[in-house]
């Protein structure tokens, strides 16, 4: 499948208004001309029909001071010096640390037109966190790019063990994090397999049960085995092409999954074979795992029951994460998702998600080495997720080590998740997104969410075959552990 | 199984204002139409109880920011602002949202807990520096949340010996030291002098209803509270050892500032207080540059408790501020690593105190070699205390404070010190560790922000240029 063939096409917000990065004020002094109507290509202002008064400035559409170069520029076109531009107190409240409100902005954009924004005044491509990815810049050589970007290929392979098993490819090396029926509401879980469906590459059940609704995308579906079994049945695991063991995942190392009582809804609980209103835990650890012994034992019991499937190991990322890699590899994994502290999408404790086991951009580097010195790593795919926001945190990623990578938090956000945070209390999302009540779950629906994602992973693409381009190489696996291509700004070359 | 030690934490609201994150105001081009009321889960929004007509205020206390009210407003009236308040409150180490967040702590009791992954900086200073490990395949514990019980937060305070002597028929000729055991790794410090006397009550009964300690100065042990002696550790001058004899022979441990003389005087004085009773002492000592060469003497001359208290910030006190002021993590691990290379480690308990502002640093302060902390201010935000740390340390107490009842304010204190427990739970779940008294130390469960990135990025990218995190 070539990316280029992907359609593409404009998606709004679903919502009247979007978050203003500006604030456009009109004092007094005006006269109600209407200038400033007659000239913003952007329709910040407007008179309506039959008014005299000119309407409110529409913030969100002003495009800022980069406009002060412009003919046009409403605050100098103002004959009475009326309009005024500032930055919107309101933008303050939008983002973090790690998701700026221009990143949350800028994957806004990309969700709904498909390509990286064109706006300057957007800081979209790294977070505020000081440090890890946000430390990293690429050293792009001088000089115009050579090839064509047609010609290159963004596709990798991730059965990488020659065992005869199938030989999955995924035309972008991107995929959808494991979000369990229960955690997102249904429209959001299957518009992400209809997207890994359009994307040649797959997304993730997470742990409660395989909807029905999925199975015509049961070729794009990873399905997940964890600690609390909900939702695992034989005929689940042989319609997939790749079954995932989650030991741990990132954002509650060690502590094992939990789906709140509020969240398991009548619909939840057949799913996952449980009492309505209660709530789940799926405990850390596998109870029969005490070893890599014990773990190959899992992952042949898999092998045995779809004899065509890949085993991908997602672990969480302590100090030992190379050996459990090297482990896995031992056992018989084709895929090893080590999944960074700093991310996640649903409930967590904060102290866990911020204190417990290392960030990504560490694991990486220690487990590519590792499988490396090993002799490894030639026959391991290496999936990095956990604070992967952007492209360029994917292509710094790789170049890290990772032979790619799993979001989750970038789908939401692209679905107009405003990262509040608020997944688990009482009804929800409010948004829509991760929520199951029957209301909220309704805020948008499948061909709304599906477009928006193949946007924003359309985008990534762009930018992704625009990085290969200026390195001068035809696919992304020649990218794979080239750290000389990456600066640190704390360090001396 | 001995019995469960159990905090027990009952939703207790405190009816006073305090800080919220959001500010939403209602422009004048609104046209009442009730579209938020709609859109808001919350209850943000409500038509005026007067004039139905009208929309209310919002109350934008419960604004969980969600942007809906914001974003479909036909006429875009709404305006959302981070609240003045919250942008002026604590300041760089007792960060805006850290209130919030013990306030509703001791609201509810509950681990917090949110979506959509973790917000913060990539590292800080201190213990923003350092991770915790977990391990995936092999560890101790193998129960996860579900194991809980077996997991024992109690440390235990005194002096210990570092081996057992026996004569040559196999009897026992060492002396065992008395200590004393508290189930949570956590005493209450020396609280603030102008407390209200309700406040006061409150503190003193949380700290017996969790069965662990209050630090009080003897003149404020008056009579009504000396029923909760065995919960408190009177701070006495060694002048006045005599004077309240009565009050030491029911104390279990008291406490002494230290002095300078204290070194090499230390061993009569304890032999003072040994006279009237068993009570453990605890020498006081502020964290001053060369604290560890004092711990360390204090150890090798018997001292049985040391409590290193540093500035509210968690630093060195210095009398200047400047830049070499070294940071609660750094302290603690230069006074453990000192004790441990002179082989006393064992035989002392340390306590540490000031800027222990979030449940985190409770098992990363015993990481990096504590065997239990001191808390004061958490207590204080749970009531409603504001802190600003600029242009100095300035401590708000909230009107109406002095006529809450002294229950509420003991229940909102075990509520704190309830989440906070459930939180250590958490942390050594993850690492595997069932008692509290082993994280002591166990640095090697523990990753350095500075010694992960020297290891990987260090060697990628060659020499650190600089320092700035």
């Amino acid at each position: 499948m070539k990316p280029s063939t992907v359609q593409i096409k404009k998606m709004p917000s679903r919502f009247k208004h979007q978050v203003p990065k500006y604030k456009v004020t009109r004092s007094a002094a005006c006269i109600n001309c209407g200038t400033c109507a007659k000239s913003c290509p952007y329709g910040v202002h407007e008179r309506q029909e039959g008014h005299n008064k000119m309407s409110a400035p529409i913030d969100y559409k002003c495009i800022g001071f980069e406009c002060q170069n412009n003919d046009f520029y409403c605050v100098k076109k103002c004959p009475r010096g009326a309009l005024s531009i500032s930055l919107n107190p309101m933008y303050e409240t939008l983002g973090d640390y790690r998701w700026t409100a221009d990143m949350i902005t800028g994957t806004w954009i990309m969700a709904e037109t498909g390509y990286p924004p064109q706006r300057k005044d957007l800081e979209y491509n790294t977070g505020n966190s000081g440090g890890g990815f946000d430390k990293l810049r690429f050293k792009f050589p001088k000089g115009h790019p050579k090839i064509d970007k047609f010609e290159i290929s963004t596709e990798i392979p991730l059965n990488k063990r020659n065992d005869g098993r199938a030989n999955i490819i995924i035309s972008t090396p991107v995929y959808g994090g494991g979000m369990s029926f229960g955690s997102v509401s249904l429209s959001t879980m299957v518009s992400k397999a209809h997207n890994a469906a359009i994307w040649n590459t797959f997304t993730c059940t997470g742990e409660g049960g395989y909807p029905e609704l999925l199975q015509p995308y049961n070729d794009h579906v990873i399905t997940q085995v964890a600690t609390g079994l909900f939702g695992v049945r034989e005929e689940t695991i042989q319609r997939v092409k790749i079954v995932e063991f989650k030991y741990a995942q990132g954002a509650k190392p060690g502590l094992g999954g939990h789906l709140l009582g509020e969240k398991n809804t009548e619909s939840v609980a057949r799913m996952r074979e449980a009492v309505k209103g209660t709530s789940l835990f799926s405990p850390f650890p596998f109870h029969s795992v005490y070893s890599i012994e014990d773990h190959k034992k899992h992952i042949d019991w898999i092998k045995q029951m779809n004899p065509d499937a890949l085993v991908s190991v997602k672990v969480s990322t302590p100090n030992d994460v190379d050996m459990v890699a090297v482990g896995s590899y031992y056992a018989g994994a084709h895929i090893i998702h080590i999944d960074g502290g700093y991310g996640g999408t649903g409930a967590a404790p904060d102290i866990a998600k911020k204190n417990i086991a290392m960030p990504i951009e560490y694991a990486i580097t220690k487990v590519h080495n590792f499988l490396k010195d090993e002799g490894a790593r030639d026959a391991m795919t290496l999936i990095a997720s956990g604070g992967i926001r952007t492209a360029h945190d994917l292509a710094k990623a790789i170049c890290l080590g990772a032979d790619g990578a799993v979001i989750g938090t970038a789908e939401m956000v692209s679905l107009e998740c405003v990262r509040c945070g608020n997944c688990e209390s009482g009804r929800g999302c409010a948004r829509g997104i991760a929520s199951t009540d029957s209301e909220l779950a309704d805020l948008f629906n499948e061909e709304w969410a599906t477009q928006r994602l193949t946007n924003m992973y359309h985008a990534w693409n762009v930018q992704l075959v625009e990085i290969l381009q200026k390195f001068g190489m035809r696919s992304v696996r020649e990218l794979v552990g080239r750290t000389d291509l990456l600066e640190h700004i704390d360090y001396s070359k | 199984m001995p019995k469960k030690y159990h905090i027990h934490s009952k939703v207790m609201p405190l009816n006073l204002d305090y800080v919220y994150k959001f500010r939403i105001e209602r422009g004048e081009n609104c046209i009442n139409c009730g579209r938020c009321t709609k859109v808001c889960i919350y209850e943000a929004h409500k038509r005026g109880k007067g004039d139905p007509r009208k929309m209310a205020d919002p109350n934008t206390v419960v604004c969980r920011n969600c942007f809906r009210c914001i974003q479909e407003c036909p006429r875009g009236a709404l305006e959302k602002s981070l609240d003045k308040d919250f942008l002026n409150i604590g300041g760089s180490y007792w960060k805006s949202d850290m209130f919030i967040t013990l306030w509703k702590q001791a609201e509810d009791g509950k681990v917090p807990v949110t979506g959509a992954g973790y917000r913060g900086p990539f590292t800080g200073p201190g213990f923003d520096s350092m991770w915790t490990d977990m391990s995936e395949i092999v560890r101790p514990t193998r129960d996860g949340i579900h194991g809980r019980e077996y997991i024992s937060t109690s440390v235990e305070l005194g002096r210990k010996l570092n081996h057992l002597t026996f004569d040559e028929c196999g009897k026992l000729l060492s002396k065992i030291h008395d200590t004393v055991d508290i189930q949570i790794p956590i005493i209450f410090d020396l609280p603030a002098d102008n407390l209200s006397p309700n406040v006061k009550t409150g503190l003193i009964r949380a700290a017996a209803e969790l069965n662990t300690f209050i630090v009080l100065s003897i003149e404020d042990i008056t009579a009504d509270i000396k029923k909760y002696i065995k919960n408190i550790i009177p701070l006495i001058s060694p002048e006045e050892i005599d004077k309240h004899e009565g009050l030491i022979k029911s104390a279990r441990i008291v406490a002494f500032e230290y002095k300078e003389e204290m070194s090499n005087a230390f061993p009569a004085l304890k032999d003072k207080i040994k006279k009237i009773s068993n009570a453990l002492t605890i020498i006081r000592i502020p964290a001053k540059k060369s604290v560890e060469a004092i711990v360390s003497r204090l150890a090798h001359n018997g001292a049985e408790i040391i409590h290193v208290v540093a500035d509210y910030r968690g630093m060195e006190i210095n009398g200047s501020a400047n830049e070499n002021s070294r940071l609660g993590k750094d302290i603690i691990r230069a006074i453990h690593l000192k004790l441990v290379e002179e082989k006393i480690r064992d035989e002392v308990t340390i306590i540490f105190s000031g800027g222990i502002a979030m449940a985190e640093h409770v098992p990363k302060a015993m990481i990096c070699g504590a065997d239990l902390t001191a808390i004061d201010l958490p207590l204080l935000i749970a009531l409603g205390v504001r802190l600003y740390e600029e242009p100095e340390k300035i401590i708000v107490f909230p009107d109406g404070l002095e006529k809450v009842t002294v229950r509420t304010i003991m229940q909102r204190m075990v509520n704190l010190m309830g989440a906070w427990h459930s939180q250590l739970l958490e942390v050594m779940g993850a690492m595997g560790i069932r008692e509290a008294r082993r994280l002591r130390g166990e640095t090697g469960r523990a990753i350095f922000f500075e010694e992960i990135d020297n290891e990987t990025f260090g060697k990628i990218f060659k020499k650190r240029e600089t320092t700035n995190i």
